[in-house]
């Protein structure tokens, strides 16, 4: 399926999202809430293109990581309608997570103006929903985004140390603007007001995961056996391969 | 999570009205309304109950909750009173009575009385304009209230009109 990329012809595959074609074709493209493990959520809307599919006469603007290509069409991706729609996201956005220095450096290239920031919680969150993904990808769910509007946020239920909650920081490492706080002393780390102990890997004692999420991904899978961190796990693999040769 | 032990005592209470229901997803909002209804809140130990009932999890349970106006967190007092706070009643001051009810009440919009009595609401428009500034209490409707009328209300509850301390939760 053909498209029209920024004027050049590019080749598709039929469903693929916009934003797919162009991560592919090396045509950069600002995102925040898009993962290539879940897919586009057309959350933060900074991924705006302009397309005009076969049969229509004017481009629309559209999320190019919720829009599939099933027809040739032409995308747009630098335009001075995308500049102006994307200064308005950015400064949006840059409302609510000022600190962020992505986002400075975006400000700063769209030329966005200043608005008074916002102190959201947790500070600098965007709302883009990656953490309650990634979460839910777990298996746990832990938190969610509560109450609506103005007040909405993400957190455990009644902001206290939640029951599903193993402490494994695939929310906050997953967070794009790093919002979400994570504290490691003394061989604890605490996180969504829960503390949890630390465990150090048998081969090299980095500490690498806390006892919740190896006990859990014991449970689910031969994953943690081992006790070991990532990137030990990985040699001793080698080494076994290795051997095995 | 911690879960107040008056809770308990409820417990087969709230497991008869979550079990009139299928442990499934779709019954939680018909379950979480026949909750409310019944204790004016949903606790915590309900909540719980119910997430593993239909098989979603506390957080959701809880997101979904905290959305709608409808439900609430919560405990609420015997009698809520519901301000409107719609356009019309807005103009007609609705938040003097809103500030007259604190005097009285020791409450804001939100909170309950700590002996459990009285609740303040505001509500965004109730459909009576004509009789701005309109307030409900418990599904009675008192219309064009002025502030001096508050007394007497409260009185029809059974208030004393003070004597109610700030810390209403």
């Amino acid at each position: 399926m053909k498209i029209k990329l920024n004027g050049k012809e590019r080749e598709a595959m039929p469903g693929e999202s916009i934003l797919e074609l162009c991560k592919r074709e090396n045509v950069p493209i600002p995102t925040f809430c898009y993962h290539q493990a879940f897919g586009g959520q057309g959350a933060c809307r900074m991924c705006m293109v302009e397309v005009r599919e076969e049969g229509q006469k004017e481009a629309r603007l559209a999320a190019a990581c919720t829009y599939l290509l099933n027809r040739e069409a032409e995308v747009i991706t630098e335009s001075d309608r995308i500049q102006r729609i994307r200064r308005t996201i950015v400064m949006l956005l840059k409302r609510r997570a000022a600190g962020d220095p992505i986002l400075k450096e975006l400000a700063d290239a769209y030329a966005a103006p200043d608005l008074e920031a916002v102190v959201t919680e947790p500070e600098n969150c965007i709302l883009c929903g990656l953490c309650i993904h990634a979460c839910e990808e777990m298996g746990k769910s832990a938190i969610w985004s509560m109450f609506r509007g103005i007040d909405k946020r993400i957190a455990t239920p009644y902001d206290e140390a939640s029951d599903d909650c193993i402490g494994c920081a695939a929310c906050a490492r997953i967070c794009p603007t790093h919002a979400i706080s994570m504290e490691e002393k003394d061989s604890k780390r605490i996180i969504w007001n829960k503390s949890f102990e630390l465990v150090a890997c048998r081969r090299c004692g980095k500490e690498y995961a806390t006892r919740e999420e190896i006990e859990y991904l014991k449970e689910r899978s031969d994953y943690g056996q081992e006790n070991l961190c990532e990137s030990c796990r990985k040699k001793t693999l080698a080494i076994t391969v290795k051997n095995y040769i | 999570m911690q879960i107040d032990v008056n809770e308990y005592k409820h417990e087969n209470e709230y497991k008869e009205l979550i079990e009139n229901y299928a442990g499934k997803p779709e019954s939680l909002l018909a379950i979480m309304q026949d909750i409310q209804k019944q204790y004016n809140y949903l606790p915590r130990l309900a909540i719980s109950l119910i997430s593993r009932h239909v098989g979603i999890p506390v957080s959701r349970v809880y997101a979904m909750a905290s959305f709608y106006k409808a439900f609430s967190l919560t405990p609420k007092g015997r009698f809520v009173f519901r301000v409107c706070d719609g356009t019309a009643c807005h103009i007609k001051n609705s938040e003097t009575l809103l500030d007259q009810l604190q005097k009285s009440l020791g409450i804001k919009p939100g909170e309950t009385t700590t002996d459990g009595m009285y609740s303040v609401e505001t509500v965004n428009c109730l459909g009576a304009c004509a009789l701005a500034p309109v307030m409900v209490v418990n599904g009675k409707v008192y219309g064009k209230v002025s502030p001096g009328d508050l007394e007497g209300i409260i009185k029809e509850y059974g208030g004393q009109n003070h004597g109610y301390d700030n810390q209403g939760s």
